[in-house]
């Protein structure tokens, strides 16, 4: 950073390109960059090279599909060429010399549509030959290839990550196996004969490089739009949650299998287009090109890139590519000039393409021992506090309202909102909770008390479904929640917060204040990628309202807005957990031990914002430990003790009931 | 090793505090997880013989105390030093080897090894030693269960015998000083009891107690002396006695705003 | 050969593959239950164990083309043969964990296993650029011996292989039921805080671990040479993740689990090219690997862990 500054107040270029918005430079940025592209070919290079950057497409097309599963959900798959080999294999299939059904009327609609033809063979019925439209099967292969992505990843859904990984290489190895044993579809080793070149209006694209440059170009050009838009979208969000806490995803309402299905089934379809468009441009596969070294290699294009940066796995996917068909072969001549200068017989006949694979595996080490976040990690647009913000006396909202809240007199109605019976979890034959009945009455401020261990959060647990009870029933407004999944209950109006803070740590205030706004929010990956005036309108009322719900907080967390999470003093990730937690609309918040770890004045603060909640019409429950903040704040106390509840009532009932004291401070020894 | 025991003052109680030499002695000390502050220069003293407590409530620094004698935390300033020597620089297996056992929080047994090999791993720095068999006496005489149930696994028992069972590995290293955290948690009244006797019945053999508690009552009728830690520092300390006549003790240990 | 022999036979040869098989589960197994590792740099010590093993034999003037040995000198050259491929095989899997895993241990999500991947296709590499391409004959320094029983034969090397893979499985079964340092593996592998906390030197119960996996890898790779004859770069991948899969259906983690897994391996290999064609055997192993793990992640014999709430 410092260098960077000093460039700028020495270059007044410079300084006047940063003043630019980072949004319309990198606009800008993308233009030259897709300009220079598509100059490339024309400037005089060898033809040679444009084969090659067509090439370097492809795995510039795979990278950026690995990395919308690595990078973006975080799931390690390791057989990623599977989808590559069946995009390939869909195509080939479809457009070769390799299947040659029997004809019959049936194939005749197609033959009009001119897919397939019907060749007459000598002394036998005749055959067909398929030949479907490039476009069509481009279309067709990424579908099959996003199936086959669900289908590889449900298995995986319930495993942990490095288990996940074992599946994924498991298919990734009977993928190529299948393709070398099923030579009726595959021709097996010998491979594909013939694959047909793609046509646009009459026109071959033959075996030039050129007009495969400018097709991969294009796909590239998509393949970047749709992972940046989806990164900066509700899916993406929803994806980078999950890769960052999957609980704690789900507590804001993600379900972690609608999106790590999604994510599969996007990567593999990208996987899809790249085998498609590779097997035309080489008119021929074998099943050796999809093996576990080029899912490692692609794999190796994510981790040097940084996963989840899309500009980084662009920028790794083409050196490597070009290292690979390129840059290797071109040292390895001056290496053997230098050889035989110098007599070295060794260097002489060096060939340093052959280290390739051991060049990918000292990358994989050091990237993992030095720079984990890859070369060019994710830009996060941070702006640091200004002076002012910095020396600004800390603020509470001034207007404590919400312009989705229905604010109801407090104890106007007595109507319960959330009722429980005979709730019963046991650990182990331990009963962390045990037959409690509790009913929590709308408008309330309602404390759960009790020494640790008590069962107090195993209670949050159960209520909002991340933990599965033994027994019992949990009803919101009269309406069973109990047994549906966290992301449903938190669809139905209950939030809570953790006890050692569950923030996605990686994501900023608002991306963070955004998942919490899920639920509300329609964008799907259509949307997301068009980002049609719907979906523009949704996002920014998003913003708006988690704008309003962060300035409940005063000025403690808006000019944090894009500050990444970890950066946070440990009482502003507090507060950013509440406000997300609010994000959701909640009828109901737990919030537990949200005043652990801060200092009396900012827990007096909390505890002012927590009376606010309430008269907004948000019913309240809070485990808290600090027994005279419980006092001041709570209309009713409820005390656990061992999975039991031991005692309910007003706090000044509580306060003084010998059981209450007992369980909290201990017995009295007997006298000895 | 042997002097040791044999040096050991057979009982402390009765014996005024001050006259026996601190053996643990926390001066100063500050320890961070990343940027978040957590001992903000706390300074204990453990006597030779003694109980002493350490209360207070949830995220006051309890624990990383405990971890900080072990070494399993490093502080940034200050020192611990053990019987005269500096430890907090040394590594947790040569903290233990000088004679400081844990009963971590949890009490974290082994839960796929027998009673009998959990209390083998309890005497893993003094293993070979000659001893074995009066220290096994010793901890099935304070926990006769242990001895019915030598052979069953340990994560199959109950949560008040992994409690006795996590004790009696502890005391296997014939300890000069038992560090225990939090041993009442989660246990039911009845075992809370009988764990509190016997942590007096192991002081009174001579061994040296500091324990942390939330069970103020508990731990401070077996005390001799306390802390009150609070967001990272003593607020309060004194013996027992004064500490549970302070009218500021429950406010202070349930975290006053 | 009826059919009882065809299958006694595959028996037989299952039950060989399978001792090979599992002395490379072995150490899949014990580094995954010590830091919860998917170690794939195995794969690699495995091969690399092999031309360590070629290589000595070469030095001691046994060739592809050497007769074999018998008596005194067969015994002696194995034993120093299993002996010095182990101890470097296992060091290095020492090197590997003391320069390029220590330092990723404890960083959450994929970077350790990536690590691995990464020092798996170093050592792959290496010895290809190296010692080259080429298929190497290893010596057939095992007199081909063979014994019937029933129509089904069994040879020496066989023999041999399963005695040397019984006495290294009841020797690490002994460290580790008996042994100060095995009560501390298995301690640490089951509660690694608390070991430390019991005085264990956790940072020394790892290296030995990965010390006593490569070298279980190293006899495994010998036990390749002499049963195959041969060996190049490539053999470590198909051989470690057949070893992989036979640890996951043991239940990774699991020491007699590998045990069992790997001969359950060897068997299905053996007795599932006899029912199928053999290039379908990769397909049912890696269907295998797959299932168990989406159904039964703990493998066959898993058992819950006792809570330890």
């Amino acid at each position: 950073m410092d260098t960077e500054t000093s460039w700028a107040a020495t270059s007044p270029a410079l300084a006047r390109w940063r003043a630019i918005p980072l949004g319309r430079r990198r606009q800008l940025l993308s233009v030259v960059l897709l300009a220079l592209a598509l100059a490339f070919p024309f400037t005089g290079v060898n033809p040679s090279h444009v084969d090659a950057a067509a090439n370097a497409y492809t795995y510039v097309l795979l990278a950026l599909g690995l990395n919308i599963v690595v990078g973006f959900a975080g799931l390690l798959d390791l057989g990623y060429a599977a989808f590559f080999a069946i995009g390939a294999y869909t195509y080939g299939a479809a457009a070769s010399f390799q299947l040659k059904p029997a004809w019959s009327e049936a194939w005749a609609p197609l033959v009009w549509l001119g897919q397939v033809s019907r060749v007459p063979v000598d002394g036998q019925p005749d055959i067909v030959q398929l030949h479907f439209s490039f476009w069509f099967m481009l279309l067709v292969g990424a579908l099959i290839c996003a199936v086959f992505g669900v289908l590889f990843g449900a298995p995986t859904l319930r495993l942990r990550g490095d288990y996940l990984a074992i599946v994924t290489l498991g298919f990734g190895e009977i993928v190529p196996v299948l393709a070398l044993n099923l030579e009726g579809l595959t021709n097996g080793a010998m491979g594909l004969p013939g694959v047909r070149t793609p046509r646009l209006f009459g026109f071959d694209f033959g075996f030039s490089p050129l007009p495969y440059y400018f097709l991969g170009l294009g796909l590239v050009a998509l393949a970047v739009v749709v992972s940046l838009r989806l990164q900066e979208s509700r899916v993406g969000r929803a994806w980078m949650a999950i890769r960052e806490d999957e609980l704690a995803a789900g507590a804001m309402g993600v379900s972690h299998v609608h999106y790590k299905l999604l994510a599969f089934a996007m990567g593999a379809a990208v996987g899809g287009l790249a085998g498609v468009f590779y097997v035309a441009k080489l008119t021929t596969a074998t099943p050796d090109m999809f093996r576990f070294p080029v899912s490692v290699m692609i794999l190796v294009m994510v981790v040097l890139g940084g996963m989840g940066s899309v500009r980084g796995v662009v920028i790794a996917a083409l050196v490597l590519s070009f290292l690979q068909s390129t840059i290797l072969q071109e040292l390895t001549g001056y290496v053997n000039a230098l050889g035989r200068q110098i007599g070295s017989g060794w260097l002489a006949k060096l060939q340093l393409i052959n280290s390739l694979e051991l060049i990918f595996g000292v990358i994989l080490v050091l990237m993992m021992l030095f720079r984990r976040e890859g070369l060019f990690p994710s830009v996060r647009r941070v702006s640091a506090l200004t002076r002012e913000q910095q020396a600004a006396l800390p603020s509470r909202g001034t207007t404590v309202t919400l312009s989705w809240a229905d604010p109801k007199p407090a104890g106007a109605s007595p109507r319960p909102l959330l009722e429980i019976e005979g709730l019963t979890k046991r650990f182990g034959g331990v009963a962390a909770a045990d037959s409690i009945d509790l009913t929590v009455r709308a408008g309330e401020i309602l404390s759960v008390i009790g020494p640790n261990g008590s069962g107090k959060t195993t209670l949050f647990n159960l209520i909002t479904g991340l933990a599965p009870r033994d027994a019992g029933v949990i009803r919101l407004e009269g309406e069973v929640i109990s047994g549906l999944r966290a992301h449903e209950i938190v669809q139905r109006g209950v939030a809570r917060t953790f006890q050692n803070i569950r923030l996605f740590n990686n994501l900023s205030v608002l991306e963070n204040m955004l998942v919490g706004e899920h639920t509300r929010l329609r964008a799907g990956p259509l949307g997301a990628i068009f980002r049609p005036p719907r979906v523009r309108e949704e996002e920014r009322r998003a913003v708006e309202s988690a704008l309003e719900v962060l300035d409940l907080f005063g000025n403690r967390l808006i000019p944090r807005l894009d500050h990444p999470v970890y950066g946070l003093s440990y009482a502003n990730r507090r507060r950013t957990e509440i406000a997300r937690a609010i994000m959701t609309r909640p009828k109901l918040l737990l919030l537990d031990e949200p005043a652990a770890g801060m200092n009396p004045a900012e827990t007096l603060e909390l505890m002012d914002l927590v009376k606010a909640l309430r008269t907004l019409g948000i019913t309240i429950v809070l485990i808290e430990h600090k027994l005279d903040v419980v006092m001041d704040v709570s209309d009713r106390v409820v005390v656990l003790d061992h999975g039991v509840k031991i005692a309910e009532g007003k706090p000044v009932q509580v306060r003084n009931d010998e059981k209450v004291i007992e369980a909290y401070l201990g017995r009295r020894r007997r006298a000895a | 090793m042997s002097s040791q025991t044999d040096g050991r003052p057979p009982h402390a109680d009765g014996r005024p505090p001050g006259a026996a030499e601190p053996i643990l002695q926390f001066t100063d000390v500050h320890t961070y997880y990343g940027p978040l502050h957590v001992l903000k220069g706390v300074s204990y003293e453990i006597r030779e013989g003694e109980i002493v407590s350490l209360l207070g409530g949830n995220a006051s620094g309890k624990s990383t105390t405990m971890k900080t004698v072990l070494g399993l935390v490093r502080p940034a300033q200050g020192t611990v030093t053990f019987r005269g020597e500096t430890i907090h620089t040394l590594r947790t297996s040569e903290i233990v080897r000088r004679g400081i056992a844990p009963v971590p929080e949890a009490r974290r047994v082994f839960p796929r090894m027998s009673v009998i090999e959990n209390l083998e791993m309890g005497r893993y720095t003094r293993r070979g030693e000659p001893g074995w068999e009066a220290e096994l006496d010793r901890v099935f005489g304070l926990f006769p269960v242990l001895k019915e149930r030598r052979s069953q696994l340990a994560g199959t028992m109950s949560g008040g015998e992994q409690q006795m069972l996590a004790i009696g590995r502890a005391l296997m290293a014939n300890p000069t000083l038992l560090c225990m955290d939090e041993p009442s948690m989660g246990l039911s009244p009845g075992y809370v009891e009988q764990v509190f006797d016997i942590i007096k019945a192991i002081n009174q053999q001579g061994t040296t107690v500091f324990v942390v508690e939330q069970n103020v009552n508990m731990a401070l009728s077996i005390a001799n002396r306390g802390y009150v830690l609070q967001m990272g520092e003593v607020v309060l300390a004194g013996t027992a006695k004064e500490l549970l006549e302070n009218p500021l003790i429950q406010k202070a240990y349930l975290g006053s705003a | 050969m009826s059919v009882f022999d065809v299958f006694l036979q595959q028996l037989v040869n299952g039950i060989a593959l399978g001792m090979m098989y599992a002395l490379l589960a072995l150490g899949f197994t014990m580094v995954y239950g010590i830091i919860e590792l998917i170690n794939f740099a195995h794969f690699s010590v495995f091969m690399t164990g092999t031309f360590f093993g070629l290589l000595l034999l070469n030095a001691l003037g046994y060739t592809g083309s050497s007769g074999a040995l018998t008596g005194l000198a067969l015994v002696g050259t194995l034993l120093l043969v299993f002996v010095v491929t182990m101890v470097a095989t296992g060091c290095l899997g020492v090197v590997i964990e003391r320069v390029c895993l220590r330092p990723v241990r404890g960083v959450s999500g994929t970077a350790p296993m990536i690590t691995t991947i990464g020092v798996a296709f170093i050592l792959i590499n290496t010895i290809l650029l190296t010692l080259g391409p080429q298929t190497k004959p290893f010596p057939k320094i095992i007199p081909d011996r063979r014994w019937l029983i029933g129509q089904a034969e069994i040879s020496l090397s066989q023999v041999l292989l399963v005695v040397v893979g019984l006495v290294l499985m009841m020797g690490l079964n002994y460290l580790v039921r008996h042994t100060a340092l095995g009560k501390a593996m298995r301690a640490t592998a089951q509660d690694m805080d608390a070991a430390k906390m019991m005085g264990v030197d956790v940072d020394r119960v790892i290296i030995l671990t990965f010390f006593l996996g490569s070298a279980l890898a190293g006899a495994g790779s010998l036990f390749f040479g002499f049963y195959y004859g041969f060996t190049a770069f490539y053999i470590g991948y198909q051989t470690g993740l057949r070893a992989f899969t036979s640890a996951v259906l043991g239940g990774i983690g699991n020491i007699p689990g590998a045990v069992v897994g790997g001969l359950l391996i060897g068997l299905i290999q053996s007795l599932g090219g006899q029912l199928l064609e053999v290039k379908w055997t990769d397909v049912i192993i890696f269907s295998i690997l797959i299932i168990v793990l989406v159904f039964r992640p703990a493998g066959l014999f898993g058992v819950q862990t006792p809570q330890k709430a």
